[in-house]
């Protein structure tokens, strides 16, 4: 039972810290542009398939698929926003919020039927074989250290560019007080385009470490971005170590769904909890704690 | 309707090619019946977004759950009627129920807690097998595929096509009813709209019930027809979307809107569906992003269109479409705010040790005043001294943390909002909130159509407020749009607008700051009369005490949220902690 | 030092500053009075570049400076203490102050302006590893006078820096503000109360609706009839 439950923790671990990942773009770019990409997840989806074809027609390392799939987010990010978003800022409130929603909802649909298209709708990954570590009765796969490996890695990276570098500083400068951070000589209009590029590349990231474990399913890209979506209101939009922890909670939530109830039930975890979170607290959890 | 006679036209062309469609054959039976299908979604989807401003993009939930509460009656061999008949009561209970947790979200949070619904309603369909029979879907008999040696689909083409005409003229009538403005305020400003008396949450609570009725009806004709469900034909992402796109390729808002939308967007799917295998959802996809991006406000609001002759009329807001515009009445006449007589010993408002804090900062602290029927206060303090927050408690945009609040024999403490223009209050804001997209007319119509005795019919609203208009100096601005005037026509707006409230108390918060001094003497005989002729009583918050100096009878002086002098305005000016707090000292010191 | 003539500025239709005009002279103290509304803080936004000017001109050192991006004119040596503070809540006291040296012309001197500002409030080289918001509003106001001083600036706008401030800090600030005079800082000074203005300023103007109406020294301005009617209103 111990195994079990040993087994349990690490898949959730695993899952959750993935989840962490991809919230941790969609909180930057949340908190700092103040739009709510619904096309965030489905990056992933894309991301990870395009590992998965890259590895197999090239066979190159997972770590320089890595590299050049976060370049090629970070140039389609900043564009993204600089003619897709940016534009719909000076229209009326009204059109403003539609029209966000709508263009991101519409690359939504692009983007995983494309997917779907190129690689056929069955789910892809990477097929590396690994080792696996036996201790006791858990059984580790050595693709499972690389990947909480990578996930601990990154947070700590994404953490110190946070705190420690100008345009980390300026992120969050400009999420905590936009007016404070123009007074301060920051461009915001340029932070924008560079969070909304940097809030992508993390996602590409996280597709190739997704990709190494489990399937990346085209269509799956929404559920994802409700799950990330879910972890930053419950972790406090631009609050990384928030995220981490209702990231790793909401793995750990759906695995054991998954186990004690049914697997079927695992992806209305994220839902059912959002909605309660957002109907208990309509302004998001980080409002109460002020 | 008052549509032009080239509208009746259209509208009579494209009913006469619904009707006939079927006649022409399978295929075109098809075509129209996917297109009144998703017109009846666009156009229901349309009456929460277009006229209350929610974004609700799981409105499509509501087509799948009428979807499966018919073929579960249909396969339990109820009659088809009663099977109609359980999808719209059965959805619209879900559409009112789910109102109470959506309607505490606003924006984007709104749109994606509702567009969440879709995958979540998608698993219950596909794990509650034993309802629902889970991804393998229901197929309803063959035995009921023809009905009196009908094809059913043709019955279900005139069932829907019967829903789209409902749909349709419901939506004019929404337009021009009261309730129809009651969700155009609340589109606008919520709490504005609480302010002039509208209870809003049984207004979004019905217009989304409404909604989804109309779905399910929709949803219903679908599995008649096509004689099978499953989860993701009712709950996909990619099928839910479609309608939305549709209205708000038209136009949101619009009564052509969605109707535009609808065959435009749906001749092209149909088109390509023919040409292209594949890629349907990021045509779909496309031409979301487009909309998006280019023309979030539709296709009929667009330059070219509205400027096109004959098409013109497409376009048309709301207001361009009110049939008679009452008729102008001769200056001078009367508001009509009952005339009372002022009994000045009797006192109207009570605050009683009022106290607000927000989180440790206490805004108000321990207030306690009596203002007298009759009288008008002025009320000044420097900033953040809890001026604004004294008129939010009182106005009901706070409820007070401690001490009570009277008012002419009601105690406010615990009262609803939009019960406070009923028992006698109207205020402006500091910053003017009127309703953007409404017309002067129609701004000022408002309180007048929502006032506690059940209000005025629409015309008669309307015809009463060019009287207001003209009293704040607006009659030539009636039939511009809010948005469209200057930040002291604004003021004045929202100044008639709180007249219409017919209070007993009005609260003004600063409208002198940008005015000429001509402007502030016209302003503040305005105060005057509206107290020595109808007996209004008046506090006025203002920084430019030398408006104030003008009109009050009595000043209080507020600062760090409590009381520190109140008394007729010499005496007060000259009070030396006034002097010390207010001013900083008296001016000699360092002469 | 700075010259400022018939600034227009609108925010979206509405017009916030109609006609301003005022001059600055190098190591002067200069005050910006009036009521709420009159367009003060819009004038000082509008100097530092996060507002536009729609007419009229703004220069700095002789230089044009009206619609310069913001982080132009704090290299060139303007800083501002915004109205209401606007410090980054989740920020520690050092980081916020840092934030002041963003622009790369500040950035070499990061450690010398920190030293130089806790010096004048020691009490922020207490608390320099707390949260800005768990800080009381004298000590946010320090922050955020601080954080205008990261930049080394020569002309510092200050908009109400003693708005919510309580009587003991308001002081101390004071202090600090007359010592940045010494040192040949140029000050132009944006508050409501009258008083303390012309406790710390030599000269000032007033503003009403957007327009610059009178203007004089402390002793002109206090014994000028039309001065103490704007703000006394007993006519």
């Amino acid at each position: 039972m111990t195994a079990i439950i040993a087994q349990l923790v690490i898949s959730g671990l695993l899952l959750g810290g993935l989840y962490a990942l991809v919230a941790f773009g969609l909180s930057l770019i949340y908190g700092v542009v103040r739009i709510l990409n619904f096309a965030h997840g489905t990056l992933l989806a894309i991301g990870g398939i395009a590992a998965s074809i890259i590895f197999a027609v090239y066979k190159l390392n997972p770590v320089l698929i890595a590299v050049v799939l976060v370049l090629v987010f970070l140039v389609f990010g900043y564009l993204m926003h600089i003619y897709l978003l940016d534009p719909l800022k000076k229209r009326n409130p009204f059109e403003a919020t539609i029209g966000t929603v709508l263009v991101t909802v519409g690359l939504l649909l692009i983007i995983s039927d494309l997917a779907a298209e190129i690689a056929g709708p069955t789910p892809k990954n990477i097929p590396l074989e690994f080792h696996a570590y036996i201790v006791g009765e858990v059984i580790i796969q050595r693709a499972e250290l690389y990947i909480l490996g990578g996930i601990t890695l990154f947070t700590i990276a994404l953490h110190l560019f946070l705190k420690k570098t100008w345009f980390g500083r300026a992120i969050r400068a400009v999420t905590q007080s936009p007016l404070g951070a123009n007074i301060c000589g920051i461009r915001s209009k340029q932070i924008h385009a560079q969070t909304v590029a940097v809030g992508c590349g993390i996602v590409a990231i996280a597709g190739v470490l997704w990709s190494l474990k489990f399937p990346v399913d085209p269509y799956g890209g929404f559920d994802l971005t409700v799950r990330a979506f879910t972890i930053i209101i419950l972790g406090g939009i631009g609050n990384l170590v928030g995220a981490l922890l209702a990231g790793l909670f909401l793995g750990l939530a759906e695995v054991f769904t998954s186990f004690l109830w049914a697997s079927d039930w695992a992806p209305a975890v994220s839902i059912v909890l959002l909605l309660v979170i957002l109907v208990v607290f309509p302004r998001g959890l980080a409002s109460v704690r002020k | 309707m008052t549509g032009s006679a080239t509208e009746k036209l259209a509208l009579a062309a494209i009913f006469a090619i619904a009707v006939i469609a079927p006649f022409l054959g399978a295929y075109y039976l098809t075509f129209v019946f996917t297109m009144l299908i998703a017109y009846v979604v666009a156009q229901s989807w349309d009456w929460l977004h277009g006229e209350a401003g929610y974004v609700n993009l799981g409105h499509y939930i509501y087509f799948g759950i009428g979807a499966y509460v018919f073929s579960l009656g249909y396969i339990n061999e109820l009659p088809v009627v009663v099977c109609f008949a359980f999808a719209a009561l059965f959805t619209a209970g879900v559409g009112a129920i789910l109102s109470y947790p959506l309607f505490r979200l606003r924006g984007d949070y709104f749109a994606f807690a509702t567009l969440a619904l879709l995958p979540l309603f998608d698993l219950l369909a596909a794990n509650l097998k034993g309802i629902t029979k889970g991804t393998d879907g229901i197929p309803l008999p063959p035995k009921g595929a023809i009905v009196m040696g009908v094809d059913v689909k043709v019955f279900s083409y005139y069932v829907a096509l019967a829903v789209c005409v409902a749909a349709f003229f419901l939506t004019i009538w929404l337009a021009r009813n009261k309730f129809g403005f009651a969700l155009k305020a609340i589109r606008n400003d919520e709490q504005a709209a609480e302010i002039c008396g509208i209870r809003i949450f049984p207004v979004k609570l019905k217009t989304m019930a409404l909604g989804a009725t109309f779905a399910a009806l929709a949803g219903a004709c679908y599995p008649w027809a096509y004689r099978y469900i499953d989860p993701t034909t009712v709950f996909g992402l990619n099928v839910a979307l479609i309608p939305i796109a549709m209205a708000l390729l038209g136009g949101t808002g619009l009564l052509w809107g969605a109707l535009i939308g609808t065959i435009l967007l749906g001749t092209m799917q149909q088109m390509l569906l023919v040409q292209i295998s594949g890629f349907q959802a990021t045509i779909v996809g496309i031409v979301t992003l487009l909309i998006g991006r280019y023309m979030p406000g539709g296709l009929l609001r667009a330059r070219i269109v509205r400027g096109t002759p004959g098409l013109g009329a497409l376009g048309k807001e709301h207001h361009e479409r009110l049939g008679v515009r009452p008729a102008v009445g001769a200056a001078g006449e009367a508001l009509a705010i009952e005339r009372r007589t002022i009994d000045p010993d009797r006192t109207i408002l009570t605050c009683n040790g009022v106290t607000m804090a927000f989180g440790g900062n206490i805004a108000v602290n321990n207030v306690t005043l009596e203002v007298k029927e009759g009288e008008i206060l002025g009320l000044i303090g420097p900033n953040g001294s809890g001026k604004t927050t004294l008129f939010n408690l009182i106005s009901k945009i706070y409820e007070p943390v401690a001490g009570e609040i009277r008012f002419d024999g009601h105690l406010l403490n615990g009262l609803r909002r939009d019960t406070v223009s009923h028992v006698g209050i109207g205020r402006t804001y500091q910053i003017p909130r009127p309703f953007s997209d409404l017309t002067v007319q129609e701004n000022i119509a408002i309180p007048l159509m929502f006032r506690g005795d059940g209000g005025l019919a629409r015309d008669a609203a309307l015809a009463e407020a060019i009287k207001f208009a003209r009293f704040a100096g607006l009659e030539a601005r009636l039939f511009d749009r809010a948005d469209a005037l200057n930040l002291q026509q604004r003021k004045a707006l929202e100044f008639a607008r709180a007249l219409a409230c017919r209070p007993k108390l009005l609260l003004v918060d600063e409208v002198a700051s940008g005015l000429t001094p001509a402007e502030v003497r016209a302003f503040v005989d305005h105060i005057r009369e509206m107290r020595d002729k109808y007996g209004v009583t008046v506090i006025w918050v203002e920084h430019i005490i030398s408006a104030l100096s003008q009109v009050v009878d009595r000043l209080v002086v507020l600062e760090q949220g409590s009381v520190i002098a109140d008394g007729p305005l010499r005496e007060v000016m000259a009070d030396e902690r006034v002097l010390r707090t207010y001013f900083g000292g008296s001016l000699k010191e360092h002469a | 030092m700075l010259e400022i003539r018939n600034l227009v500025v609108d925010h979206g239709e509405l017009r916030a500053i109609w006609d301003v005009s005022l001059d600055v002279e190098a190591g002067e103290r200069v005050g910006l009075l009036g009521a709420n509304g009159a367009g003060k803080s819009t004038t000082l936004g509008a100097i530092l570049g996060i507002y536009k000017a729609s007419g009229g001109h703004i220069r700095y050192k002789s230089a044009e400076i009206a619609n310069r991006e913001a982080v132009q004119n704090v290299e060139a040596g303007i800083a501002l203490v915004p109205e209401g503070r606007q410090l980054f809540p989740e920020m520690k006291v050092r980081e916020n102050l840092e934030m002041g040296a963003y622009p790369r012309s500040a950035r070499g001197k990061v450690a010398e302006n920190l030293d130089r500002i806790f010096d004048l409030f020691p009490i922020l080289r207490e608390k320099q590893n707390q949260n800005a918001n768990e800080l009381s509003g004298g000590q946010q106001q320090m922050v955020a006078i601080g954080r205008a001083l990261m930049s080394s600036p020569q002309l510092l706008l200050l908009d109400e820096p003693f708005l919510g401030v309580a009587p003991v800090i308001i002081e101390e600030v004071m202090a600090a503000l007359n010592r940045l005079a010494d040192q040949g800082v140029t000050f132009l000074l944006v508050e409501q109360n009258i008083h303390r203005a012309m406790e710390f300023v030599e000269r000032a103007y007033v503003i009403e609706n957007g327009r610059t109406v009178l203007a004089g020294s402390k002793q002109q301005l206090l014994g000028d009839p039309e001065f103490s009617n704007k703000f006394l209103g007993l006519d």
